[in-house]
């Protein structure tokens, strides 16, 4: 059997999937991330521009390019196959000429010259070589054919397609500008100036100014999106989405956050239904707020606070060694000298070397400090990975 | 002390019972990773419902997760889910609903064995035996549409990743893209429980792979309390009174047992323990060699065991093997601990420490005798083979420079050279008093 005659396949369940019941059940599905909606709120003037400037290439019959950039969660790839989805829907009504659509994600590719092959299993199905593939898409760009559809070709995480000699990007800009080749690209990408910084002249010349950016979204965007989703539901206080939308908003204008957080704050909601009542109570500010907590807080005063008392009087042999010789480095047995002198002064058994140098690579290993192999003994360098206010702030109340 | 006992029906050799004393106790101390009973109250209840939640949902209702656990070596992250897991695996539903994966940063070095794996464990058509054919590229193209052909009816997917950290070490981070994509997009149901040491996990992955992540974190702290410490010690020597034959003989040593955990002496010893490290794995290795010890002929654990055993765990490495050097080779060290004293953080080279073994020898030497140069070479090689002494940094490994004259520190503390001098066998005078002028 030849690999590629086989299907590939995960096993359908023997059993049925119990459909969402409760009212936080349904909002959770709702919430999830791959519940994309039909139309994406907040993002209507994005879709309008990417539409008219394929739908005018598609009439046309003509090629271009267009580069799309933004902050991940931004609704980037969702716009772009909202897009696609409302093309395809004139094709039906024949209110538009046929076309083909091609995808690729320069993550899903193990190599950049990979997405040669992919671009070309997906138009005729052939299986070649990277190289081999190049020829067969060149000669297919260049050759005129009157009755060849266009194609659209959206490639997502664009960067990851670069090459030492940019062959691959080459490529995909200079096939949109050959006159039957009817190429439409969408290329999508985090940063703005990627093809300023990352493309030679000549590629980003071809890519042209046809240029969109998604802005991260503001709080009343974030709360927009939730509360189109959660239509017809009532599961959230209105003041807790709005908690949310504000604590992302602040941190990256993320969607996924927003909706991240929602969902797990449904499930605290549940958790914390009293037992007696059939129905739980709905989310409230409190359970945004942990959520939010679980999820941004920073683990590591926890962390210092549950550490040993050899560990903890270590951590503070560090502060000590740096506030007496105000570097930011220290090596260990400096700390090792300052930790003996803790030891005293507290009471508590000094430890041996050897055990101290495991109280070291123990604090290491979960990244509280930050130290060198062991193998540099004595003098390995630890700084800290933690600020020192932190340190002083989490063993305050303890030792 | 053959002495025959009988209990009831049966007749148990005391000997017998040692056997399955020891049998008991090996198992439990040395078999790391047992799965405990989780009890109702303990710090782990609220982590384990959450993650209980977590995978329930994914096999009941088809919702895709990701997650991590964090928290430090033998806080019991991998028994925490493996609890999970088995408690989950006694309903049939589970089991017919959910695939399993496990992968581990340590074996699935990079990407391309991770797919194979991944590819062997589910079955895919690819893989014949435990053989996957086709490139990487084809692995990864086949896998991913595998996962986009399935939906919610397709059998959920459990992947396991194991020392999650060396996964985001991977070139681009492909597999964790990939994994926490399919999470969060409508195709086959899959939970990505990710388990690492590393506190700052987070902010090693990238922008769009971390976005993708759904920030869920279950942290897990060795929170335990000295007196539950204790209880676990108790615990661990503890036998099971319903498992053992001979009642009396079991009654006998859990009284033993629980005498022990209220010894002062004991106690200390643990409170030591418990200082520098709070983890159950620790004291496991505390208890192997008490426990080792146990036989018909040492029947009871004493005091001294365990002094024993943590003298053991906690000796220092670099006295011990200043032990075993020749006096030539501690006179050395001690001219070498002078130098740095002297030049603080200056590198020596092996003129500098001969001449200042040279100096001791005419001056205070009258037992020691002076060695030729040669042998003390000899001798200052041997040392740097114990990696007692290095090459100072920035100096260069290599050959270059004569060996007499390339800069070299000592990696022996003070206080750790004074400690071997005083337990040195048959230290001469001499070099005592010379060490003492330090």
């Amino acid at each position: 059997v030849r690999v590629d005659d086989m299907m590939p396949n995960i096993p359908k369940t023997p059993r049925q999937r119990k459909e969402p019941m409760g009212v936080l059940e349904q909002a959770r599905a709702r919430l999830h991330v791959s519940a994309v909606p039909e139309s994406l709120p907040c993002r209507e003037w994005e879709f309008g521009n990417i539409y008219s400037f394929v739908e005018g290439r598609l009439l046309d019959g003509t090629g271009g390019c267009m580069y799309i950039s933004g902050v991940p969660g931004t609704g980037k790839t969702a716009t772009v196959h909202e897009v696609l989805r409302c093309l395809q829907e004139e094709v039906d009504d024949s209110n538009l000429p046929e076309f083909q659509f091609v995808e690729i994600n320069g993550m899903k590719l193990t190599d950049p010259h990979q997405a040669n092959t992919q671009i070309l299993k997906a138009l005729t199905g052939q299986k070649a070589t990277p190289e081999h593939a190049a020829e067969i898409l060149d000669k297919r760009f260049n050759t005129p054919a009157p009755r060849r559809e266009s194609t659209v070709l959206l490639v997502d995480e664009l960067d990851l397609l670069w090459t030492r000699k940019q062959s691959v990007m080459y490529n995909l800009f200079d096939w949109p500008t050959r006159p039957q080749a009817k190429l439409i690209v969408l290329a999508i990408a985090n940063t703005m100036d990627l093809p300023e910084r990352m493309m030679m002249n000549r590629v980003s010349s071809r890519l042209g100014l046809t240029r969109m950016t998604f802005q991260p979204y503001t709080f009343r965007q974030l709360q927009e999106i939730v509360m189109s989703r959660m239509k017809g539901l009532q599961a959230f206080e209105d003041d807790a989405i709005q908690l949310a939308a504000r604590k992302v908003a602040a941190v990256s204008g993320d969607a996924r956050r927003a909706l991240d957080i929602c969902r797990r704050a449904t499930e605290l909601a549940e958790l914390a239904k009293t037992p007696g009542r059939k129905t739980a109570a709905l989310v409230n500010m409190s359970h945004v707020d942990t959520a939010v907590q679980e999820m941004f807080s920073s683990p590591k005063i926890m962390a210092i606070r549950n550490a040993s008392l050899q560990e903890q009087l270590f951590l503070k042999a560090v502060v000590a060694e740096f506030r007496r010789s105000g570097l930011e480095e220290a090596t260990f047995l400096q700390v090792s000298q300052q930790h003996e002198c803790l030891c005293r002064l507290d009471g508590v058994t000094v430890p041996t070397m050897s055990q101290l140098s495991g109280v070291c690579s123990t604090l290491g290993a979960s990244r509280l400090l930050l130290v060198e192999a062991g193998k540099s003994d004595l003098s390995q360098r630890v700084r800290l990975n933690v600020s020192q206010d932190d340190v002083m702030y989490a063993l305050r109340d303890t030792t | 002390m053959s002495k025959r006992k009988s209990t009831g029906l049966t007749v148990v050799s005391e000997s017998a019972s040692y056997a399955e004393l020891q049998k008991i106790l090996r198992e439990r101390i040395y078999k790391i990773s047992a799965p405990e009973e989780i009890d109702e109250d303990s710090d782990l209840e609220k982590p384990r419902r959450h993650l209980l939640d977590l995978i329930q949902r994914c096999s009941s209702m088809g919702e895709s997760n990701s997650a991590l656990i964090i928290g430090p070596r033998g806080a019991g992250k991998t028994m925490l889910l493996k609890s999970v897991l088995d408690e989950l695996k006694e309903n049939r539903d589970f089991r017919d609903n959910v695939l399993e994966v496990h992968l581990n940063g340590l074996l699935q070095t990079d990407d391309r064995i991770a797919l194979k794996e991944i590819t062997r464990q589910l079955q895919l058509e690819n893989a014949v035996g435990d053989r996957v054919f086709g490139s990487f590229a084809d692995n990864l193209a086949f896998l991913l549409e595998a996962l986009k052909k399935g939906s919610r009816d397709s059998q959920a997917v459990l992947f396991v990743l194991e020392e999650f950290d060396l996964f985001a070490h991977h070139k681009n981070q492909t597999l964790l893209y990939n994994l926490f994509d399919v999470a969060q997009s409508q195709q086959a149901p899959i939970t990505v429980i990710g388990l690492t040491c590393r506190l700052d996990v987070i902010e090693l992955l990238e922008k769009r792979v971390k976005s993708r992540f759904s920030h869920r974190q279950i942290h897990l702290f060795n929170s335990l309390t000295f007196d539950r410490y204790l209880e676990v010690f108790s615990s661990l020597l503890t036998l099971p009174t319903a498992e053992v034959k001979d009642k009396k003989f079991c009654a006998k040593w859990n009284k033993h047992v629980q005498n022990l955990s209220d010894d002062p002496g004991v106690t200390t010893i643990l409170r030591k323990l418990y200082d520098t490290s709070k983890d159950i794995r620790t004291l496991k290795t505390f208890l192997m060699l008490p426990v080792a010890r146990i036989s018909l002929s040492h029947s009871r654990l004493e005091l001294a065991d365990f002094a024993e055993a943590h003298k053991i765990l906690t000796a220092d490495s670099k006295s011990n093997t200043l032990h075993g050097l020749s006096v030539l080779e501690l006179c050395l060290v001690v001219a070498m601990r002078r130098l740095s004293d002297i030049f603080v953080n200056q590198p020596f080279n092996f003129q500098m420490v001969y001449n200042e073994y040279q100096k001791f020898v005419q001056t205070r030497s009258h037992a020691v005798q002076g060695f030729e140069r040669p042998v003390v070479l000899k001798a200052f090689e041997h040392l740097q083979q114990m990696e007692l002494v290095r090459a100072a940094e920035g100096a260069g490994i290599g050959g270059r420079g004569q060996k007499e004259f390339r800069p070299m520190t000592l990696m022996i503390d003070r206080s750790q050279l004074m400690q071997a001098i005083q337990k040195y066998p048959a230290c001469p005078t001499e070099v005592k008093h010379w060490a003492n002028t330090l």
